[in-house]
């Protein structure tokens, strides 16, 4: 069996390995059913026989799939007995399985490249379903197209640079700690930077957490102990990217970091504090509270050492009296790191919805908050008291800011509604009324829903608890969205929630209660600026974008940027560290050799038709892809175009202005487009027959 | 292949999607990989499928690719129709045992031509993948898209006519082969034994299986897929196609009765995405899905529902007390309208899919020493953090073996049960327990 990995190292090293196509091109064409996806549509069986007969296909078949294994064994036997020696497949689309086709014509020891995809089910059965004769000769004309490429094509060889080992890890929540602990384990060096001057993120915030109903702060502490003892890995707090250049294995990433403003030895650190005459709400309990400028969030947190929020502190000095001289300093600038990494993981992980005022109550009576609030305020009180005053009913609605309907709710500032569903609130909040219930076992619990979504290992154990624990529930259409409204004066409770109750036969319930609790769903972090840097996607949820759920779950399309966590969709922690985890596997299978491959898509300048003009150099928008050099040849001086393959990304750009057609990008040259062309609108005889 | 010992990183149990994932990721680091997977094929409940939620691509199109990848992976050593004997401890990690039953067909010469099943006089039911509605014959390769593509034959039933003999182009068919041991030194293991649905005549409230039109949701998943039996969807009785087609939801989750207390987490999206075939496919029948709660609660799974509601998909929110039969053998669903003022009613329907729900696919104690939990998936002590480590020290598991899940989760976890397995044998590396020449292979 043939080692593709030593093939390509040897590839690497300038020589073309196997194959390189002797004689006349002996093309094998495969056309893919894809089950029924593309055979129901498309008559395979006919678009093989029509392109059998034309010049130089020496065999053409079609399959139910192509790409299983005995498809695949089709392709390998051609090559082996038959001697075919490019392949052009036509099926599903090339994002799926082009590297499974590469990996299979490699098998049988002919070039990679000699292969050639037609998206058969994208660009035709999919979107043509209705007229099958019209499909079938499209497919033909497609296929000849490729058949028409294929005859021109070289075998190629793939870039292969070194790389940087180190990966940048970006938000210090559980994923990206989880996911940097364990590419640090796995023995790549790692720098993680947390955006705010804690690590932790949201869990910080929680005091029991599902389904394990373990201490969230535990649980923090040791896999923040772990993390720090692991000598691999350098964290920044206060730190963000401010710019990225390069590409996978070469990333240069330059990052700000704040100052704390704070020395970690700082001993007076709580007579600093009191001594800050600035209030602001805390965001750490979400506005429930007031900290100072000079501020550390929360006990135990880390790093232990406090810092100044620069944006509200007013230089009032007034901290620096106390304690020790130059323990404070106000003024200190950012500090700019340049990192060079081979693969980023973004886990950068989300912020609660924040209703709109008067969304269900909330910014208009003081007694409506949200499900962050109520676990900070389970957090630091002993009683449940609101405003003074003993919770005595409570109201939990779920959905709020998830589930939405369009034209229904209102949208947010990007026109969207959030339609999606938020995957932890069911249980967060059924977690959270049982607690009250074992704390405060009078208190009388609301609970307000569509449909309870405990869906995890362990989650259907909460909602089975709540129910013995009295907690009645209410069952609404998503159409028909509960109210909250203010009692009338000298009522006992302030407020009522007014839900048309589905378990009771649609009746109109009215709920007295002395609180509301807003279930709200999880959004992005506010990234749109790392985005455009990292040149990666959001999709429609504006949760960032994998390649494919099922094939690659955590990759973007980016090569060397990675997903882990809630910056790709609502999760558990349990979900969000096993995203982390699957992330550092993908940047381990990358980076552990040392080198990456690209592809060899790049610009090629023949230098027999170069006229050293330079258009190149000027339209080129990536640094250092070509530049001009100037050579003694024969007593002439010449300039030529030299292309640097590490740093041309094969846009082609350079081929559309030079004036003497000296340039070409290896792969796509233009005699194949030419040819391409020329064989779509061909009067093709082998369309004869067939529409 | 396979020598009599064979020295690895990691032992994979199971080679379903989860397994073959982790099998692969692990194989692309540089680590030597041994899979086991009892079937005579990978690809695990997967391969059966028809499309896949969310993103309705085939199953085959996303399972065979993994299949060729791990038969053909240098570092992947791959065992199939073979099963774990024992397992013990030594300085290097463990020893296991591991049985190849015989297929009484010689691997190596087999190349999959099936000229043999041309001639095999005997056909049998083929209960394995297609719920006894097709047959195969007692020679035979597994399925179309099988890995590997090797014909097995079933002895008990051979007559040994010796017709398969002389039609076998390469030799390969041996009446005497006998069963293959074969000792595995692993420095890790992990379990990714996956999950069996449950039992879909386990509820006498619905039939108890005797009711013919009524299926559950795998036997739906073999007749919507192009590699079924019939190519079509028809029901068990009388071959009609149905006008009617009703989902009962929770048949098997969510019920104290039956022992599985817990929601099957897959269930609500198989239905809904097998409703949306079905519509494509009998564009004029009536499917009603009967539900307790509707959870489709991952990325984009929320609009898939919202698609199914607008093709004209009926969600009736109501738990199915009993179903029963008329004479015509259409079964007949009592449920309470819970949306409609909660009268009970009976709904007749032409065919009814139970959505069955997931229980553990085997029990790791006895040879692992790996403890279940209460709901029988395998213990994680530190669920949320660690979520692939088990109780014993460099045992893992990973993939529906630890709870119910879909293709996407289990694929994930089973990257992450990687990471986990690398930092393990990276820690061991350090440690020196291996020599230079060894660990260079892992950077190599
Ligand atoms: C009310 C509520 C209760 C919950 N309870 C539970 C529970 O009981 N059990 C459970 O399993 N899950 C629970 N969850 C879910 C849990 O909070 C998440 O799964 C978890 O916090 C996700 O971790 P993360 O690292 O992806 O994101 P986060 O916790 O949001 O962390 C992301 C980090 O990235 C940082 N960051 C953001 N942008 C940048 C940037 N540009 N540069 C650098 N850093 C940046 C942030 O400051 C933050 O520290 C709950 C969620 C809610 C809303
Ligand atoms: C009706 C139905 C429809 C579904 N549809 C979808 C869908 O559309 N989309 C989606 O995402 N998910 C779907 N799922 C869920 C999906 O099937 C699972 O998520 C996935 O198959 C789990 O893979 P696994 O590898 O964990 O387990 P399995 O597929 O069960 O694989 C386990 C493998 O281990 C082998 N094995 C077990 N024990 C041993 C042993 N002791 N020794 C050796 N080998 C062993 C088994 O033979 C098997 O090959 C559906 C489930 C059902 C029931
Ligand atoms: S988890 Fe529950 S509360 Fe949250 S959005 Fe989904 S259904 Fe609504």
């Amino acid at each position: 069996m043939p080692d593709p990995t030593a093939e390509s190292q040897t590839a690497a090293a300038g020589k073309i390995n196997a194959s390189s196509p002797a004689g006349a091109p002996r093309i094998g064409v495969y056309v893919c059913e894809c089950g029924g996806n593309i055979g129901e549509t498309v008559r395979c069986e006919q678009v093989a026989n029509a392109l059998g007969k034309l010049a130089n296909v020496t065999i053409a078949r079609h399959y139910q799939f192509m790409c299983s294994d005995p498809g695949q064994k089709l392709i390998t036997d051609d090559i082996t007995e038959k001697g075919v020696n490019r392949v052009v497949v036509g099926a599903c689309s090339l994002f799926l399985h082009e590297q499974t086709f590469r990996k299979t014509v490699e098998r049988a020891g002919l070039n990679p490249y000699l292969y050639y995809h037609i998206g058969l089910r994208e660009q035709d059965s999919w979107v043509h379903h209705e007229c099958p004769a019209d499909a079938t000769a499209k497919a033909i004309r497609m296929m000849s197209a490729g058949i028409a490429k294929a005859r021109l094509m070289q075998p190629l060889a793939p870039v292969h640079l070194d790389a940087d080992q180190r990966v940048l890890v970006i938000g210090g929540g559980v994923a990206g700690l989880r996911a940097a602990l364990s590419i640090a384990r796995r023995g790549l060096p790692v720098t993680l930077i947390e955006k705010s001057h804690f690590l932790g993120g949201h869990v910080a915030q929680w005091e029991h957490l599902f389904p394990t109903d373990e201490d969230a702060a535990a649980l923090l502490e040791g896999l923040i102990e772990e993390v720090i003892a692991e000598s691999k890995i350098t964290i920044y707090t206060g730190a963000e990217v401010v710019s990225t250049k390069g590409y996978v294995g070469n990333f240069d990433i330059r990052i700000r970091v704040q100052p704390r403003g704070v020395a970690k030895d700082f001993a007076a650190v709580d007579q600093a504090i009191a001594a800050c005459p600035v209030q602001v709400p805390d965001e750490f309990n979400f506005g429930l509270t007031q900290r100072k400028a000079i501020y550390q969030p929360y006990v135990g947190c880390y790093p232990a050492s406090p810092v100044i929020d620069r944006e509200h502190c007013t230089r009032c000095n007034e901290c620096l009296r106390v304690g020790q001289n130059g323990g404070i300093r106000l003024d200190e600038p950012p500090v700019e790191i340049d990192l060079k990494v081979g693969a980023v993981v973004v886990a950068t992980g989300f912020r609660p919805y924040e209703p709109f005022a008067g969304e269900m109550g909330y910014g208009e009576f003081p007694e409506v908050i949200t499900l962050p609030q109520l676990e900070r305020l389970l957090a630091t009180n002993d009683r449940l008291e609101w405003n003074a005053r003993p919770v005595r009913r409570l109201a939990m609605i779920h959905c709020v800011g998830s589930r939405q309907i369009e034209g229904m709710h209102a949208p947010q500032p990007d026109g969207k509604v959030n339609d999606y569903c938020s995957r932890v609130c069911c249980t967060a909040t059924l977690s959270a009324a049982n607690r009250i219930h074992t704390r405060f076992p009078n208190v009388t619990i609301y609970d307000v829903y569509q449909d309870i979504r405990t869906y995890g290992r362990g989650h259907e154990d909460y909602y089975v608890r709540a129910c013995k624990n009295g907690v009645t529930f209410l069952r609404h259409l998503p159409e028909e969205i509960p109210e909250v409204i203010r009692s009338e004066k000298g009522a006992e409770y302030p407020l009522l929630v007014k839900v048309k109750d589905r378990l009771t036969w649609g009746e109109e319930i009215e709920l007295p209660v002395d609180l509301v609790v807003l279930s709200v769903g999880i959004m992005p972090s506010p990234i749109s600026d790392l985005v455009d840097m990292l040149k990666i996607a959001p999709g429609n949820d504006r949760f960032l974008l994998e390649v494919h759920p099922k094939l690659r779950p955590v990759e973007t399309a980016v090569a060397g940027v990675v997903l882990a966590g809630t910056a790709q969709g609502p999760m558990t922690v349990q979900e969000s560290c096993a995203a982390a985890e699957a992330a550092a596997t993908k940047v381990a299978v990358l980076l552990s050799r040392g080198k990456v491959e690209l592809e060899p898509y790049v610009a090629q300048v023949d230098p027999e038709r170069c006229q050293g003009v330079g258009e190149c150099v000027c339209v080129c928008p990536q640094e250092g892809a070509i530049h001009l050099e100037t050579r003694i040849e024969n007593g002439k001086m010449l300039r030529r175009a030299v292309v640097t393959a590490a740093n041309c990304n094969g846009c082609g750009v350079c081929v559309s202005v030079c004036p003497s057609r000296a340039i070409d990008v290896q792969g796509w040259r233009l005699d194949g487009f030419e040819a391409m062309v020329e064989a779509i609108t061909a009067e093709t005889p082998a369309l004869e027959g067939v529409a | 292949m396979a020598a009599d010992r064979l020295q690895v990183d990691t032992i994979v149990i199971g080679g379903g999607i989860a397994g073959m994932q982790a099998a692969l990721d692990l194989a692309d680091q540089g680590y030597r990989v041994a899979l086991v997977e009892k079937n005579p094929s990978v690809g695990g409940k997967m391969i059966g499928l028809s499309k896949v939620f969310p993103t309705l691509d085939c199953c085959s199109c996303i399972t065979t690719p993994k299949m060729a990848a791990v038969a053909y992976h240098d570092n992947i050593d791959l065992l199939t129709y073979s099963e774990v004997q024992s397992v013990s401890r030594n300085e290097q990690g463990f020893v296991v045992q591991v049985l190849k039953k015989p297929r009484y067909v010689i691997d190596d010469a087999c190349t999959g031509c099936r000229s043999c099943e041309l001639v095999c006089p005997l056909d049998l039911p083929d209960d394995a993948n297609e719920f006894g509605r097709t047959a195969h014959r007692v020679i035979y390769v597994p399925f179309t898209t099988a890995v590997p593509q090797k014909a097995l034959i079933d002895i008990d039933q051979c007559v040994f006519c010796g017709k398969c003999l002389q039609a076998c182009p390469s030799d390969a068919i041996d009446f005497s082969q006998l069963p293959a041991f074969l000792e595995i030194q692993a420095r890790s293991i992990i379990l990714a034994t996956g999950y069996q649905v449950t039992r879909y005549d386990a509820k006498k409230q619905y039939g108890a299986g005797k009711l013919r039109n009524v299926i559950d949701g795998l036997m739906m998943e073999r007749l919507l897929a192009p590699t079924g039996p019939y190519g079509r969807v028809l029901r068990p009785s009388d071959g009609k196609q149905p006008a009617s087609i009703a989902y009962v939801q929770c048949a098997g989750s969510r019920d104290e009765t039956l022992g599985v207390p817990y929601c099957s987490r897959v269930c609500c999206m198989y239905a809904i995405k097998q409703a949306m075939l079905l519509s494509g496919m009998l564009p004029l029948a009536d499917i009603t899905i009967y539900y307790m709660d509707i959870r489709t609660f991952g990325k984009g799974y929320e609009q898939f529902y919202r698609s199914a509601q607008a093709m004209g998909i009926t969600f009736v929110k109501g738990k199915v007390a009993r179903i029963t039969e008329d004479a015509d053998q259409n079964p007949t669903v009592r449920v309470e309208l819970i949306d409609d003022h909660s009268q009970v009613v009976e709904r007749k329907h032409d065919l009814v899919v139970l959505s069955v729900g997931m229980l553990p696919g085997g029990d790791p104690q006895a040879l692992y020493g790996v403890p279940t939990s209460e709901d029988g998936f395998v213990r994680i002590p530190n669920y949320n953090v660690a979520p692939a480590t088990t109780t014993q020290e460099g045992v893992f598991a990973t993939g529906t073996a630890i709870g119910p899940m879909d293709i996407v989760d289990s694929i994930v976890t089973a990257s992450a049960a990687a990471a986990e397995v690398s930092a393990y044998l990276q820690s061991h590396y350090a440690a020196g327990s291996l020599t230079d020449a060894e660990r260079s292979l892992i950077h190599a």
